[in-house]
């Protein structure tokens, strides 16, 4: 009989749930968000890359040494890991807004597929072209010493 | 002997609520014998923590493993990696991790509890429940950022801060709660279609209990006292929050719920004193080690005892890591319940069992 009338002043009462998407849901204020970067203060030292669970974060680069930093929010598990691991305050930071749905046009995830290698293989031909410079100039080095000091020689044997 | 028949049941099926597969073979409605099939799940996850990933990392991972007891693995393998690194974490670290277990445990039996009621045939209370459990997904997610991936642990310590105002917040929603739970309690013990479909079915004795080496409610219910909670105190020190065992005797759908629903009124005390008595200090312990040798690590999840395993050689990546699950645990248990019942109430034996594949095939 109880339930009958707990039943009956069921009807009339409001829904418990909420009519989302119409209405918000509950969403704390320090929700773990998009992540976010601003570039003047980062020091490209790569650490959130390395410690990205997931590997969202990539940084390619292009000959003249310049850093740029790819963030893929479709593989990102917003754990905050890589804003805990920055050495520089402000540089990343988690907001607290949600990941907007990917659309197709947008070709998340086989864009991103492709650029992730893309930008390991960019450092790394940066990192070759850095060596071979660095071999270029220790060669010309040391020809110019070796050349100082033939000289040298040749004016020391002349004296 | 009346003719037998087989009956399939999964591995997808309206009344379950995880991939497993059941041959029931029938004879007159009655279940005289049962097969399990539990691996259909798996992901490779162990391979994946000692190949692709870093040790810190790994921790993200393992959680994972599961939706419903996500901290319970983090906690678990941030535990056992501590132990390869030879730290020892900050107290308001351990009580932390606490809380959010305990939290997940009110979310983890109320989810199983209306399951339960769900596969009984009693929709009504299923959504009851559900609606009650609200309010514990809405504290995890102030607590930690997010509704399911907690991420709260990690190796060292925990993620996150408890804000003074979260905190608040975590007391005095369950306090309006207390009374709600007080309802589910009148309306599991004393409802009278309900024990139709729940007393005296799916019964375990406690002498198989200890044969088939169950844990969990599963195994309390049938009065074996079996809690990690009880036993370990290095790690995680239970008893000074407050902890109590909770046993029945009968072993069946009912004492399940009611082992489920006592608990609840335990962990809301843990709750509350921890968040009365949280010590002050920081959050992480901070070390440049690598992971080295081997241990073990024991922890009660919402299902039972948890268990990890992981040997580390001084590298940033494992060498070996081990999950065994509560579930698979009480596979053989799970079979052994269905013996003797009838073939109709199979899913509220399934449902109290609260089985969950995804964390025994990893
Ligand atoms: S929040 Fe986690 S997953 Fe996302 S970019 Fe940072 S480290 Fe990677
Ligand atoms: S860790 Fe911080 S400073 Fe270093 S590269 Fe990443 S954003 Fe820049």
């Amino acid at each position: 009989m109880k339930t009958f009338f707990k039943a009956l002043g069921n009807l009339v009462k409001k829904p418990v749930t909420t009519k989302y998407p119409f209405e918000p849901t509950f969403k704390p204020d320090d929700y773990r968000g998009l992540i976010g970067f601003e570039e003047s203060l980062c020091i490209w030292c790569r650490r959130c890359e390395a410690v990205c669970p997931p590997g969202a974060i990539v940084f390619s680069q292009d000959m003249e040494g310049k850093q740029t930093y790819h963030y893929n929010r479709a593989v990102c598990i917003y754990c905050g890991e890589c804003v805990r691991a920055c050495p520089k305050e402000g540089a990343l930071f988690q907001t607290a807004e949600p990941a907007p749905c990917a659309l197709k046009e947008e070709n998340i995830n086989n864009a991103w597929n492709k650029l992730y290698p893309e930008a390991i293989e960019s450092r790394e031909l940066y990192a070759a072209e850095k060596k071979r410079k660095a071999a270029e100039k220790a060669a010309a080095d040391k020809a110019a010493a070796a050349a100082k000091k033939e000289s040298e020689d040749n004016s020391g044997a002349t004296a | 002997m009346g003719k037998q028949y087989e009956i399939p049941v999964g591995a997808q099926h309206i009344a379950l609520l995880e991939p497993l597969h059941f041959k029931f073979t029938t004879e007159n409605e009655k279940i005289i014998n049962t097969d399990a099939n539990v691996y259909y799940v798996h992901r490779g996850i162990e391979l994946a923590c000692c190949s692709k990933f870093k040790f810190r990392q790994v921790s993200f991972v393992v959680g994972r493993v599961c939706g419903l007891c996500s901290i319970s693995h983090t906690t678990a393998y941030s535990q056992v990696a501590e132990k390869l690194l030879k730290i020892e974490i900050p107290r308001r670290a351990k009580y932390l991790r606490m809380l959010i277990i305990e939290l997940d445990r009110i979310h983890s039996h109320l989810l199983c509890l209306s399951h339960v009621a769900e596969n009984s045939g009693f929709e009504a209370l299923f959504m009851k429940t559900m609606q009650y459990r609200e309010f514990s997904m809405e504290l995890l997610e102030a607590v930690c950022g997010n509704r399911i991936q907690y991420d709260f642990s990690i190796v060292g310590g925990v993620s996150r801060d408890l804000k003074p105002q979260v905190a608040d917040s975590i007391i005095s929603r369950l306090k309006t709660f207390m009374p709600q739970l007080d309802e589910l309690m009148d309306i599991y013990k004393h409802n009278w279609t309900l024990s139709l479909k729940n007393k005296g079915v799916g019964a375990i004795t406690k002498q198989q209990a200890m044969e088939l080496n169950l844990v969990g409610p599963f195994a309390r219910a049938a009065g074996l006292a079996v809690d990690v909670r009880n036993e370990t105190e290095d790690l995680l020190p239970w008893k000074e929050v407050g902890f109590e065992m909770v046993t029945e005797t009968a072993g069946d759908v009912y004492s399940r719920n009611m082992i489920r629903l006592r608990e609840l009124y335990v962990s809301i005390r843990i709750v509350n004193n921890i968040i009365n008595g949280l010590p002050e200090g920081d959050l992480i312990t901070e070390t440049k080690a690598f992971p080295e040798g081997e241990a073990t690590v024991r922890l009660e999840a919402p299902r039972g005892e948890l268990f990890y395993y992981a040997k580390g050689n001084k590298t940033q990546v494992l060498e070996r890591l081990k999950i065994k699950a509560p579930t698979f645990s009480n596979v053989a248990g799970m079979v052994k319940g269905f013996e003797g019942n009838e073939y109709g109430s199979a899913p509220a034996i399934i449902a109290s069992y609260d089985p969950c594949l995804s964390c025994t095939a990893r």
